[in-house]
């Protein structure tokens, strides 16, 4: 009983980051169509910027939870902004290309900002600093052995809030109607005098944002980051949202989770070599029964 | 996908090797058409997970040419170092082998991976070009039989056999926890220990691989606490230790971790902090362990700034070996090395004598315990001729 809390506990976490940066794909995908292989790396940009904060201000004296909130919202806006300036260099001029010419930009833009922070950062790892309130002895204890840290409880805390807050701009605010009105029908909605432009770059952004968001909180979780970090995490996270019902924003984030505590009780029950043939093999089996994912239901309204 | 992705990257990476040694020597000459330099190949991790002790191999190779050409080797003719990427991975690795061959090289020196280096020395030992591997434990590499491979490193079994004995006789453990990450040397040396370790009498409660990369391993932890193992032995690479010590650290797990020699990595201690501590590694003795290598320690750093990495040593020493050869043989020949090479006699090293066997592993290859005290690694234990545990320094 303990272990499996246990394992839920550390599948909600590890579903915490799939979720967040899930979204960024459900977002992009749900507007123009296109799986934007980038996406995995704006995560990593954000871990890396977070990291150089980090860096730069432990230690001068400020106290931790500023040091903490600077860099999130630092790694956040600088992942934002690439996220933007891709969109406009990038991805907007091919909008109206074939497909194939998007996919195919994504990975260029995938491998260019990989390889460019390799150049630049250097290929080792890096080590995050210590933040001494997100380490392991400050927790708060569940059951006999089985404890929550305050680190576990922030990502899931801060990523469930970013959620919500998205969900409700998506479905409240007269962007998030445009970004769902373009989901629908492109043409449609720049003659309802829709700026298509200006949506699509606004998608980008937020989801960059997101994955910046949740690089930041990696890199202090798992405290070492790397050029290609984004790579791994981005493909599952691309998982989660297709098994969510890509397109879709609650899908994101079901399927997130879903596919975070699958590792885990895979893992604990099956075996650590097993978890990808569990997770994928479970992948399968939904898309075989609903091949629109589990959310992916009403086709016509993504977003 | 992840695949694709890599290979591009690395596809990158090799046409640049590509086109700066192209443009480096003097295009046409080979190794063994008796004049322009003599070219040695050194395949390393330049990209990935282990691009940091790829580099590292590199500038030990570096710093050996620029000591052979001080000296002279062979008729004048200066020694030149054709550096590739294998990226760790077997496809990449075949890849640079036959660019490696293309130009001409009279012998390997390198590699990190053992799952890169199993298939590239098959490519050269086809070709008859001798390769020294210098950082490759898995038993594979010299078991095939194969004429043209050697290396200045010991095997695998031998390691898990000094694992297991720790574990067992020192730390006086009944059960241990086996971890590896499905790689071939990881794997490798998972078995052999567990093997071992049921010799010793002692039982293997958990044995399972980790997903390299994976970042979180709370839940695989969760469970390999849940069979409560007096000792852990994790045989996979450092990039995944210093998350594992960390996370193990957090599940309140306070029994004794041990790790494979591909844990001896400063980036370990810098990720774990204080989870780190108390962590120990089996390994070939450190460069600062061995009185030998402090010549080579401090030439590294003036050349580089940097410490060397655990493996440097052993690259520095089978560059030189191979010079030494290359000068006994009187000839850049490939064939004519590798004779040489099976003729070596106690070549005086850096990292000891060095002599190779029949199947050209080093002979007496010595492992000693690395422990974390105050975020540094220093000597802990190895074992006598006459099998006590004594203090490793000295």
């Amino acid at each position: 009983m303990n272990d499996f809390l246990q394992y839920t506990l550390n599948g909600l976490t590890v579903g915490a980051f799939y979720a967040l940066v899930a979204l960024g794909y459900t977002m992009v995908y749900g507007i123009i169509r296109l799986l934007n292989f980038a996406h995995g790396d704006f995560f990593m940009v954000g871990a890396f910027l977070a990291t150089g904060v980090l860096s730069l201000l432990t230690g001068s004296g400020l106290p931790s939870g500023l040091v903490v909130v600077v860099a999130l919202v630092a790694a956040t806006a600088a992942a934002a902004a690439l996220g933007g300036v891709s969109a406009r260099i990038v991805y907007l001029p091919l909008v109206k290309a074939p497909k194939l010419s998007l996919l195919v930009s994504a990975l260029g833009l995938s491998l260019a900002v990989e390889y460019g922070t390799a150049l630049s950062q250097g290929t080792g790892f890096r080590s995050v600093p210590h933040i001494g309130f997100l380490s392991a002895e400050h927790a708060i204890g569940l059951t006999d052995g089985v404890r929550l840290t305050y680190a576990q409880l922030g990502v899931i805390a801060v990523s469930l809030a970013l959620m919500i807050g998205l969900y409700l701009y998506v479905t409240r605010t007269f962007t998030g109607t445009a970004m769902r009105v373009l989901a629908m029908d492109q043409d449609a909605a720049r003659l309802m005098g829709v700026n298509v432009e200006r949506t699509i770059m606004m998608t980008f952004i937020i989801g960059a944002g997101l994955a910046g968001t949740a690089g930041t909180m990696y890199a202090l979780y798992y405290p070492q980051v790397n050029f290609l970090m984004g790579f791994l995490l981005g493909l599952r996270a691309f998982t989660a949202a297709v098994l969510g019902g890509i397109g879709n924003i609650p899908g994101a984030m079901v399927g997130g989770f879903l596919i975070g505590l699958l590792e885990s009780y895979a893992t604990g029950y099956v075996a650590g070599r097993w978890t990808d043939v569990v997770v994928f093999g479970v992948l399968i089996g939904v898309l075989v029964i609903r091949p629109s994912g589990i959310l992916g239901e009403r086709v016509a309204e993504r977003v | 996908m992840e695949n694709l992705t890599r290979r591009l990257g690395t596809g990158i990476a090799l046409t640049s090797v590509a086109l700066l040694s192209a443009c480096g020597g003097n295009g046409s000459s080979g190794g063994d058409d008796g004049s322009g330099p003599i070219r040695i190949g050194v395949s390393a991790p330049l990209s990935g997970d282990s691009a940091a002790a790829g580099t590292d191999i590199v500038n030990a190779a570096k710093l050996a040419v620029k000591k052979i050409n001080k000296e002279g080797l062979l008729d004048g003719r200066k020694v030149e170092i054709v550096q590739v990427d294998d990226a760790c991975d077997a496809q990449t690795g075949t890849a640079a082998m036959r660019k490696l061959l293309t130009q001409k090289v009279v012998a390997v020196a390198g590699g990190y991976c053992s799952g890169a280096v199993i298939p590239e020395t098959m490519i050269t030992d086809r070709a008859g070009v001798p390769f020294i591997a210098d950082a490759s434990t898995n038993v594979e590499i010299t078991e095939r039989g194969l004429k043209h491979v050697f290396r200045t490193i010991g095997r695998d079994d031998k390691q898990s056999e000094f694992a297991a004995r720790y574990m067992v006789e020192y730390l006086k453990a009944d059960s241990v926890a086996v971890i590896h990450d499905n790689t071939a040397y990881s794997k490798g040396l998972a078995e052999a220990t567990k093997d071992t370790v049921k010799k010793l009498g002692a039982k293997t409660v958990f044995y399972d691989a980790i997903t390299p990369g994976a970042k979180d391993f709370t839940s695989f932890l969760t469970k390999a606490k849940s069979t409560k193992p007096q000792a852990i032995y994790f045989t996979g690479y450092y990039a995944d230790a210093g998350l594992l010590l960390k996370q193990a650290h957090e599940l309140g797990i306070d029994v004794p971790i041990i790790g494979g020699d591909a844990n001896q990595d400063p980036t370990v201690i810098k990720t774990a902090g204080r989870a780190a501590e108390g962590f120990t590694t089996t390994t070939a003795p450190l460069p600062d362990f061995i009185k030998s290598t402090a010549d080579f320690v401090s030439a590294y750093e003036r050349e580089y700034g940097t410490e060397p990495g655990p493996y440097a040593p052993y690259e520095y020493d089978a560059v030189n070996v191979l010079a030494d050869a290359i000068a006994r043989a009187a000839s850049a020949d490939s064939e004519k090395i590798t004779e040489a090479l099976h003729a070596t006699k106690d070549y005086a090293g850096v990292t000891g004598p060095i002599n190779f066997d029949e199947k050209g592993d080093r002979v007496h290859p010595i492992y000693v315990t690395a422990v974390v005290e105050g975020g540094a690694f220093v000597p802990g234990k190895k074992l006598d001729e006459s099998g006590n545990w004594v203090d490793a320094k000295g």
